[in-house]
C-alpha cells in the first residue's frame, strides 16, 4: 500500500512560519511522500518561499511538489523553485520523478497547468493573439503533464500520480461560481491523464470546490486545497494493503 | 458609486494586498457585505477585513472569513 499526503494552497507568508511543521513531523508515521499542490505562497516572492522552504525541511518523508498561480506572482518561479530544491523538495514542471521509499517506488508526474475550461464550455485557440496565446499556453502545460506520464508509464513504479495546481476536471471544483469554471482548470489535463493513465491526479487552486472527483477515463481525482480538506494534508492509500 | 462597482473593486484590492487574497468572495446581500472564504493566517483574516470596512465605509459588513486549519488528520482515505 502506497500512502499518499497532499495539501495545496497553504500561501504561506512571514507570519505562516511554524503553523503546519508541527503537522508535517507527524507524516513519517501515516504516509510515504507529500505531495504540495500549488499556491505554496502569497506572490511567490523569494521570501515567502524561504518559509514553505523551512516548513518542508528534513521531514523523513520526500517532498514533490508544483508550483501555483501565486507562486507566478512576483515573476520569479525559478527562484522560488530553487529555494525549494535547497530545502529537498523536487519540484516539477512538464517533468517526471520517481521517489523510494520504504521500499515503495512512488512515481510523480508533475505541471502547473491552467485554465481554459472544460469539454463544451472552454476557450478556444481562435482570435486575438492574446487569446490563442492563454490557449497555447495551457496546453503546454498539459503536453507537458502527458510526456511525464508517459516518461513514468516506461519506468517501474508502485504507483504513478499526477500533480497540478489547476483542475483537470469540473467535478471537483462543485462549489464554485460556475462562471469562473474556466480561469480554474482544462479539460486537456484530464486527457493528458487519461490517454496515459495514472493510479491518482491530485490538485489545487479551487478553494471553495470539493474533494472528490474522476476523469472521464477513472481516474480519481482529489483537491486537496487547505481550505477544501480542512486540514494540514490529507492521506490517501493507494492498492491493497 | 453604486454598491456593486465598489464591490468589484474590493476584490481587485484585496488581489493587490499584502495578503494577495483571492479567496475571499465577498458579496451584496441587501444593503450590506458578507465575506466569506478561508484565509492563511489570523493576521490575513484582520488584515482583509480592516481593509474591507475602510473601503466600504458606511456599508455594514459580515465577516465570515475562516482560517485555515493546521492539524494532520486522523485517519487516511482507503482508494482500493
Amino acid at each position: 500500500m502506497t500512502r499518499v499526503a497532499a495539501v495545496g494552497d497553504i500561501h504561506m507568508g512571514p507570519d505562516s512560519q511554524g503553523t503546519l511543521r508541527p503537522a508535517f513531523e507527524t507524516l513519517p508515521a501515516c504516509a510515504d511522500i507529500l505531495l504540495l499542490a500549488g499556491d505554496l505562497t502569497r506572490h511567490g516572492t523569494p521570501e515567502e518561499a524561504r518559509v514553505v522552504a523551512r516548513e518542508i525541511k528534513d521531514l523523513g518523508v520526500p517532498v514533490v511538489a508544483v508550483l501555483g498561480n501565486h507562486d507566478h506572482h512576483d515573476d520569479c518561479p525559478d527562484e522560488v523553485t530553487a529555494i525549494l530544491r535547497d530545502a529537498g523538495a523536487h519540484v516539477l514542471e512538464g517533468e517526471a520523478t520517481v521517489v523510494s521509499h520504504r521500499g515503495l517506488r512512488i512515481g510523480v508526474a508533475g505541471t502547473k497547468g491552467f485554465g481554459g475550461g472544460f469539454v463544451g464550455r472552454c476557450a478556444g485557440e481562435f482570435g486575438e493573439p492574446v487569446m490563442k496565446e492563454f490557449v497555447r499556453y495551457s496546453r503546454r502545460r498539459a503536453d507537458g503533464l502527458r510526456a511525464a506520464l508517459e516518461e513514468l508509464r516506461r519506468r517501474d513504479c508502485d504507483a504513478r500520480i499526477a500533480l497540478t495546481h489547476f483542475a483537470p476536471v469540473p467535478d471537483t471544483l462543485a462549489g464554485e461560481p460556475p462562471e469562473i469554471y474556466p480561469f480554474l482548470g482544462s479539460y486537456l489535463l484530464a486527457e493528458a491523464i487519461d490517454t496515459t493513465g495514472a493510479d491518482l491526479a491530485v490538485h489545487g487552486h479551487a478553494h471553495a470546490g470539493t474533494e472528490h472527483g474522476m476523469t472521464g477515463g477513472g481516474v480519481r481525482v482529489r483537491n486537496v486545497a487547505q481550505p477544501v480538506i480542512g486540514r494540514a494534508f490529507h492521506v490517501y492509500s493507494l492498492g491493497t494493503p | 458609486m453604486n454598491l456593486e462597482y465598489r464591490v468589484a473593486h474590493v476584490a481587485e484590492h484585496l488581489a493587490a494586498g499584502p495578503c494577495g487574497e483571492l479567496g475571499v468572495r465577498a458579496e451584496i446581500r441587501g444593503e450590506t457585505v458578507l465575506l466569506t472564504g478561508t484565509v492563511p493566517s489570523a493576521g490575513c483574516r484582520e488584515a482583509v477585513r480592516r481593509a474591507v470596512h475602510d473601503e466600504l465605509a458606511g456599508v455594514p459588513v459580515h465577516c465570515d472569513i475562516v482560517v485555515a486549519e493546521t492539524a494532520p488528520p486522523d485517519h487516511p482515505e482507503v482508494l482500493e
